[in-house]
């Protein structure tokens, strides 16, 4: 297969922090690859490093061959990033604002991008406000915006970050079913979430992420087997490899809590 | 492509002054005002300039040496605000997310930012400074040459400040490390606006139109004909146009170094961004106090204590807050300096009432700090829980408990900072017996009730969706500024008989009789009932109306 984002040994420290640390994966062509961890993983750090935002205190980012160190622009032409937090320019109307982003993504004429962004506004529900000014938008209406944004240009790689954070769920459906055709269609996409549903019904291979490292790497199949323990679903592996399994001994605790009268306390 | 970043400054301008492609009555109001001040400017600086001219030589030298400290003045607050601003448009802006992201070469932004924060810090400088230049060419009966070199001087001195200041923020950012950059750069400028206000103070302009300050006239001829800052660029500006002013000459090196300097620091600027910006943006945004441990809080658990300790560490943790006690600091010591270089001496009311005076008016300009202070820091401190005062109202504490807590830990500071004024300038004054207890007394009625009403108005003017205190301090802080100083006003006005009485009695027996002591006592009562009963009943009615 086609490998179109390459990562070897990446870390980031602030301060003495180690936020992530000596991660190494590979993308194909054609592959959604999700990257799952607690809070504070480390997530966000590394997809930031992915979109040239932050630069690495160590190890190389390649896009389509491009190290994204040495030549960013090259790299950055060839992904599309979806932030999870959809800050977009209130005083634009969400056509200009799409013609902004086509602006600076592609040279010449921007009518074949708008065209194909007109598609996706349609599968949105976002029509009719494409001339409405984005400071009227709802927190779902400007995730689809920069959804749009990133899909209409076409882009082998797409890095996003908590894609389902405030859509409804139509837009969602519609979101998921977008994923698996893009990567029908050969792109790579790198998927940051906390959904378990949505990475087990998306992803081809999942990396899980604990302390900024990779703890375990592969398909479902792959990682339930490594959890050994014959559990089925993809939350309870997670749990599994997190190291989460203590939290049956929490629950049991709470159970029992549950039983006492409402006030008592411990001494 | 290099103008494709431009689009949505642009646009959005576009929007925002003419929304739906109509010239909307704000932007007409806009340009009303904006033109009725231009005008008035030109007009006050136009007999400003006819009086000067109306005297002697002496006038028209001093004419143009105020030109030149305007200009030094003017480049030195666009040199401030571009600072401030390119930290922000540089490092903060939110759309760097997507900026950034997509496939954009560093000069194509650095182009970007560089007119935006020129045009958005120096425009209304611009606006309004030309209107007074234009007034030194009419006044002069300069030629038409003058008319081009204004407009050519004036926006390349704005060119080099932004530039300048750009170059600067890349440089700092990168070589202090992480987050704390941000705010040692506002820092930096913070320094650099307090240091320009001490220099200007401190050199005391007002000596330039004293030739008795002077022992020989030549002495001081020659020191307001020195040009100011012949280092400086906004010295080139006022000598080019000096020069042309008074002598009809166009002094050719100086229009050079004008038109070639703002290329040489954009060019400059434009290397340090390439070198320095990715590092330095990366480096922003580390958190700071993110991966930073803080010891345990230790003593009284009481809900009082902890609504004084949240108050003090979102003060102390919040540089934007604490920063602005710089430019607080530097006002106390200009204040106090004002104190010790008056000279009473010169007048010819003698020292001893003269200085009483001054005393007893210092206590209107303690209440004036007090309240300007108290509508920065106090009037949006309730504001400032924004969405988290829904976890106050929820909770088993009733809001006037919760009020007079922070009323409380507000009051700790004013008290200290008007002991402060009070002794230091009474102290400078040689003001001694009751008048020094009844400054005293009157700064700390004053103080504690501005105080007061100034929780009482930010109660009653809350804005919980501010997205800071600074934003909070909407028309309501400026009707409580007014409302203090009428307050403090009425006060005083009635205080100022028995309070002259007194210090007539005892500068001439040093005794303080009874009747006095009495008249005196009678008034003080009634200005404590008075505040009290203000305070006391603003607050209630604010709480009742925030409680509905």
């Amino acid at each position: 297969m086609n490998v179109v984002l390459q990562i070897e040994h990446l870390s980031k420290k602030f301060g003495s922090f180690t936020a992530v640390s000596d991660i190494s994966l590979a993308v194909s062509a054609g592959e959604i690859f999700g990257f799952l961890g607690p809070n504070g993983a480390g997530k966000t750090t590394t997809i930031k490093m992915l979109a040239g935002l932050l630069l690495p205190s160590a190890g190389t980012v390649s896009i389509c061959g491009h190290d994204l160190a040495r030549s960013p622009l090259a790299g950055k032409r060839l992904t599309g990033y979806i932030p999870d937090r959809p800050y977009l320019y209130e005083k634009l109307t969400g056509d200009e604002y799409l013609r902004f982003i086509a602006s600076l993504y592609r040279e010449g004429d921007p009518e074949p991008v708008i065209a194909e962004a007109g598609r996706f506004l349609e599968l949105f529900d976002l029509s009719d406000w494409r001339h409405h000014l984005i400071e009227g938008y709802s927190h779902g209406m400007r995730q689809k915006l920069i959804m749009t944004s990133i899909f209409m240009l076409g882009q082998p790689l797409i890095v996003v970050d908590e894609p389902m954070v405030g859509l409804d769920p139509k837009s969602a459906r519609i979101v998921k079913e977008l994923f698996k055709s893009l990567a029908a269609r050969g792109t790579a996409v790198f998927l940051s979430t906390h959904s378990m549903e949505i990475a087990e019904e998306l992803c081809d291979r999942i990396a899980i992420i604990q302390h900024g490292r990779l703890t375990s790497t592969g398909s479902i199949d792959e990682l339930r087997a490594q959890a050994a323990s014959g559990r089925k679903n993809l939350e309870d592996i997670f749990l599994e490899l997190t190291g989460a399994y203590e939290l049956q001994g929490i629950i049991r605790a709470l159970r029992q809590d549950a039983g006492r009268p409402a006030g008592e306390v411990d001494r | 492509m290099t103008l494709r970043l431009f689009q949505p400054w642009l646009r959005g301008g576009r929007h925002r002054f003419f929304p739906g492609g109509r010239v909307g009555l704000r932007a007409l109001a806009i340009l009303a005002l904006g033109t009725a001040v231009c005008v008035a400017l030109h007009l006050v600086t136009m007999r400003v300039l006819a009086y000067f001219h109306g005297q002697n030589e002496l006038g028209v030298i001093l004419s143009l040496k105020i030109f030149q400290m305007v200009w030094i003045t003017i480049f030195a607050m666009l040199i401030f605000s571009a600072m401030v601003t390119s930290v922000s448009t540089l490092y903060l802006s939110s759309d760097n997310e997507i900026i950034l992201a997509g496939p954009v070469a560093a000069d194509e932004i650095y182009l970007m930012r560089y007119v935006t924060t020129t045009i958005d810090t120096s425009w209304m400088v611009l606006v309004f400074s030309l209107p007074v230049f234009a007034a030194y060419g009419r006044v002069f009966g300069a030629g038409w040459p003058f008319w081009p070199l204004l407009l050519f001087a004036v926006p390349a001195t704005a060119a080099i400040a932004s530039a300048m200041a750009m170059l600067a923020t890349v440089v700092l950012i990168y070589f202090f490390p992480a987050r704390r950059t941000k705010d040692i750069v506002l820092y930096l400028s913070l320094l650099f606006g307090i240091l320009l206000y001490l220099i200007l103070r401190l050199m005391r302009p007002e000596d330039l139109v004293d030739p008795e300050r002077y022992g020989e006239f030549i002495e001081y001829f020659s020191a307001i004909s020195t040009p100011v800052g012949p280092w400086l660029p906004a010295g080139w500006s006022s000598g080019l146009l000096a020069t042309y002013l008074l002598d009809g000459r166009i002094d050719w090196l100086l229009a050079g170094l004008l038109l070639t300097t703002p290329f040489v620091f954009f060019f400059a600027g434009e290397l340090a961004m390439r070198r320095w910006f990715l590092p330095g943006f990366s480096r922003s945004q580390d958190s700071f106090g993110g991966h930073m441990r803080f010891s345990p809080t230790r003593g009284p658990n009481a809900a009082w204590a902890w609504i004084w300790r949240k108050e003090l560490k979102y003060f102390l943790r919040d540089s934007s807050e604490w920063s602005q006690l710089f430019m607080v600091g530097a006002l106390i010591v200009v204040y106090l300096y004002n104190f010790k270089v008056l000279p009473l001496d010169r007048s010819p009311i003698p020292t001893e009432y003269l200085a009483r005076m001054i005393a007893f008016a210092n206590i209107a300009l303690v209440g004036f700090i007090a309240a300007s202070l108290a509508a920065r820091f106090v009037y949006p401190s309730l504001s400032g829980e924004r969405g988290a005062f829904y976890l106050i109202a929820s909770a088993p504490l009733s809001l006037g408990r919760f009020l007079f807590w922070k009323f409380l830990f507000y009051l700790i500071p004013f008290t200290l900072l008007t002991v402060l004024l009070v002794a230091v300038s009474n102290h400078l004054l040689h003001i001694d017996g009751p008048m020094w207890l009844v400054s005293l007394f009157l700064s700390l009625l004053l103080t504690w009730t501005t105080v007061a009403m100034a929780l009482g108005f930010g109660v009653r003017f809350a804005d919980f969706r501010s997205e800071n205190r600074i934003s909070a301090m909407g028309p309501g802080a400026v009707l409580y500024l007014f409302c203090a100083i009428l307050y403090q006003l009425l006060l005083l006005g009635p205080m100022a008989w028995p309070v002259y009485r007194l210090a007539r009695r005892w500068l001439r027996t040093s005794i303080l009789s009874l009747p006095d002591a009495l008249i005196l006592s009678g008034w003080a009562a009634g200005a404590i009932a008075i505040s009290f009963l203000l305070a006391f009943l603003l607050c209630r009615h604010s709480l009742h109306t925030l409680q509905k």
